[in-house]
C-alpha cells in the first residue's frame, strides 16, 4: 500500500536520509527503530509532505504522494500523528477532533467522531474541556483520535510512548494494534522504546545514520544480538511490560 | 458619571474593533500589523467618496466592508504571502509600517490632505436615559461593535474555518499536518481584519476629522487595548478596548492633568505587573 523507494532527504547541503526503502501493507504495523538523530522523524515528515525528498518515490497504492503538500497527502489518507502530540491546548477536545476531519463530509465526520469516542471513552467525558487540561495519556489518545478522524489508510505514529507511564503506553499500543487489524489501515510506528514497538509490530526496520541497517519480522529482530545490544538494553532482559 | 462611562464605551468600541483586527493577525500570522488603523482610514475615505455621491449610508457601510474583505485578500495574496517566504516576522512588521505610508500617501493623493467633515450616520438630539446623555452615533458604534463581536465569535468558535484559524494561532505545524489549508486561512484572516478596519474607520470618522493621519491615534490606542487584553486573545481585545475607553474618559474628567499620558502610563503598568494581560494565555499544557 505505502511504498517508499530509494528516498533521499537533505537539510540544505546535509543529507539526512540516504536512500531508504520501506513498505507498509494493509493492516500491517511496521516499526522503525533507531537512536536519536537516526532520521526517523525526518522520514515521517517527508512522507507527510512537511519536507520534500531530494530523490526517490513515495506512493500510496501506486499514486505518487512524495513531494505533495501536506493537505494533499492527508486527503489521500496518510495521517501523521507527530512526536510530542501537538494537540491544540487552548481548543476544546471536541474542536481538536473536528480539525482532524477537516476534509471529511459532515456524515463521515459524525460517524468517525462516534467511533473515536467509543474507542477512547475518556475523551467523551472531556469533550468540552480544553485539551491542555488532559493528562499526558489522554493527550496522546486525543492526538490518535484526531488522526483517526482523517480516515487514515496509513497512520504515521511518531514516538507515541514519549513521556507516558509504561502501563498507559501498553494500553495505547494495544488499541493501535486492535484498530489496525479491525479497520485495515497500516501503521508506520517510529519509537525509541524498541521493546514495546517490536511487541506490537509485524515487521521492523532499524535505521542508523540515515540508512536502513536491518529489517525483518519483529520476532527475528527481537532475537538479533545487535538489536538486543543497541536497542533492547542487553541480553535476556524480560521482554514483557 | 454614566454619560462619561457611556462615551468611554463608545470610544472603546472603536478601539475594540481595531484591536480585534490586530490580534487576529498577530495570533495567527505572528505579524504585528501597524497598518490596521490606516487600513480603516483608507476605507473611510472610500466611504466618504460614496456618501458624497449620494450613496445611502447603509449601502456605503456594506460596500466598504466588502471592499475591505477584498483588499485584505489581495493584500495577503499579493504581498504578505510573498514576503512571508523571504523574510522574518520582523521584516513583515516593517512591511506593515511601509503599508501605513503607502496608504496615507494614496489617501493624500486621491482625496487631499485637508481635513474633511465626515457626516455622522445618525443625526438628531442625543437621547436621555436615566440621566445619562447618549449620543446617537455613539450608540450606533456600540451596536455595530456588539453585532460584529457576536458574528466574529460565532465564526471563530462554531465554523471549521474559524476553529482552524484558532488552531493555526496555537500550533502551525500541527495544523499543517492535519492538512488544514494554511494559505486559505491566511487569506481569511487578512480579509476579516481589513473588513474590521473598515467598520472602525467609518464609525469613528464622524467623531474626528477625515484626513490621512486620522487613525494613527486609534491604532496606538488599539495596540494598548490589545496589550491590556493579552495580545493573543480576541476576547481580551474586545474587553481591553472597552476598558481602555472607559478608563481614559474617567481619567480625562477627574484627573485632566494626565489625560494624554494616561494610556501610555497604563501600558507600562500592565507590562510591568501583568505582562500576560487580562486574558493572555497562560500555558495550559500539562505533562
Amino acid at each position: 500500500m505505502l511504498n517508499i523507494e530509494d528516498l533521499h532527504v537533505s537539510y540544505g547541503p546535509i543529507e539526512a536520509l540516504h536512500g531508504i526503502s520501506i513498505e507498509v501493507e494493509t493492516s500491517e504495523i511496521v516499526s522503525v527503530l533507531g537512536s536519536n538523530g537516526a532520521g526517523k522523524t525526518t522520514l515521517l515528515k517527508t512522507i507527510s509532505g512537511i519536507l520534500n525528498p531530494t530523490r526517490g518515490v513515495i506512493t500510496l497504492d501506486g499514486v505518487v504522494i512524495g513531494g505533495m503538500e501536506p493537505s494533499t497527502v492527508v486527503r489521500h489518507g496518510v495521517v501523521h500523528v507527530p512526536e510530542g502530540r501537538h494537540i491544540f491546548p487552548n481548543l476544546t477536545v471536541q474542536d481538536n477532533l473536528i480539525l482532524g476531519g477537516y476534509f471529511g463530509t459532515a456524515a463521515q465526520n459524525s460517524e468517525n467522531m462516534a467511533f473515536v469516542l467509543q474507542t477512547f471513552p475518556v475523551l467523551r467525558e472531556r469533550l468540552r474541556q480544553r485539551a491542555g487540561m488532559l493528562s499526558g495519556g489522554e493527550q496522546q489518545m486525543l492526538a490518535l483520535g484526531r488522526g483517526l478522524m482523517g480516515n487514515p489508510r496509513v497512520l504515521l505514529l511518531d514516538e507515541p510512548s514519549l513521556g507516558l507511564a509504561p502501563i498507559v503506553t501498553s494500553e495505547i499500543f494495544a488499541i493501535v494494534r486492535r484498530l489496525a487489524k479491525e479497520h485495515g489501515f497500516g501503521v508506520l510506528l517510529v519509537e525509541q522504546n524498541a521493546r514495546k514497538a517490536l511487541d506490537i509490530s509485524d515487521r521492523g526496520y532499524v535505521l542508523v545514520n540515515g540508512s536502513i541497517e536491518l529489517s525483518g519480522a519483529s520476532g527475528e529482530l527481537r532475537e538479533n544480538p545487535e538489536v538486543q545490544k543497541l536497542y533492547l538494553g542487553g541480553r535476556n532482559v524480560d521482554a514483557r511490560l | 458619571m454614566w454619560t462619561l462611562v457611556f462615551r468611554g464605551l463608545a470610544t472603546g468600541s472603536i478601539y475594540s474593533l481595531t484591536a480585534m483586527g490586530i490580534v487576529l493577525v498577530l495570533s495567527t500570522t505572528n505579524v504585528m500589523n501597524f497598518a490596521q488603523g490606516d487600513m480603516g482610514m483608507f476605507l473611510a475615505f472610500i466611504a466618504f467618496a460614496l456618501l458624497m455621491r449620494h450613496v445611502s449610508y447603509p449601502i456605503a457601510i456594506v460596500a466598504v466592508v466588502a471592499v475591505g474583505l477584498l483588499l485584505g485578500a489581495l493584500l495577503e495574496r499579493g504581498l504578505m504571502a510573498k514576503v512571508r517566504k523571504t523574510t522574518s516576522h520582523l521584516g513583515m512588521l516593517i512591511v506593515t509600517l511601509a503599508l501605513t505610508m503607502i496608504l496615507e500617501g494614496l489617501a493624500g493623493y486621491f482625496f487631499g490632505t485637508t481635513p474633511l467633515l465626515f457626516p455622522p450616520a445618525l443625526q438628531g438630539d442625543p437621547l436621555h436615559v436615566f440621566g445619562a446623555i447618549l449620543d446617537r452615533q455613539d450608540l450606533l458604534s456600540l451596536a455595530v461593535a456588539g453585532v460584529v463581536v457576536f458574528i466574529l465569535f460565532l465564526v471563530l468558535y462554531r465554523t471549521k474555518i474559524g476553529i482552524a484559524s484558532r488552531s493555526l494561532a496555537e500550533d502551525e505545524y500541527a495544523a499543517k499536518l492535519l492538512g488544514i489549508p494554511v494559505r486559505s486561512i491566511y487569506i481569511f484572516i487578512w480579509a476579516t481584519s481589513f473588513g474590521l478596519a473598515g467598520l472602525a474607520g467609518v464609525m469613528v470618522a464622524p467623531k474626528l476629522s477625515l484626513e490621512p493621519g486620522f487613525m494613527i491615534v486609534i491604532q496606538l490606542k488599539a495596540f494598548i487595548a490589545a496589550v491590556l487584553g493579552g495580545m493573543n486573545s480576541v476576547v481580551g481585545a474586545v474587553v481591553g478596548g472597552l476598558l481602555l475607553g472607559v478608563m481614559e474618559n474617567l481619567v480625562a474628567y477627574y484627573v485632566p492633568q494626565i489625560k494624554d499620558s494616561f494610556s501610555l502610563i497604563l501600558v507600562v503598568i500592565v507590562l510591568l505587573f501583568l505582562p500576560e494581560g487580562l486574558f493572555g494565555r497562560r500555558a495550559a499544557r500539562r505533562a
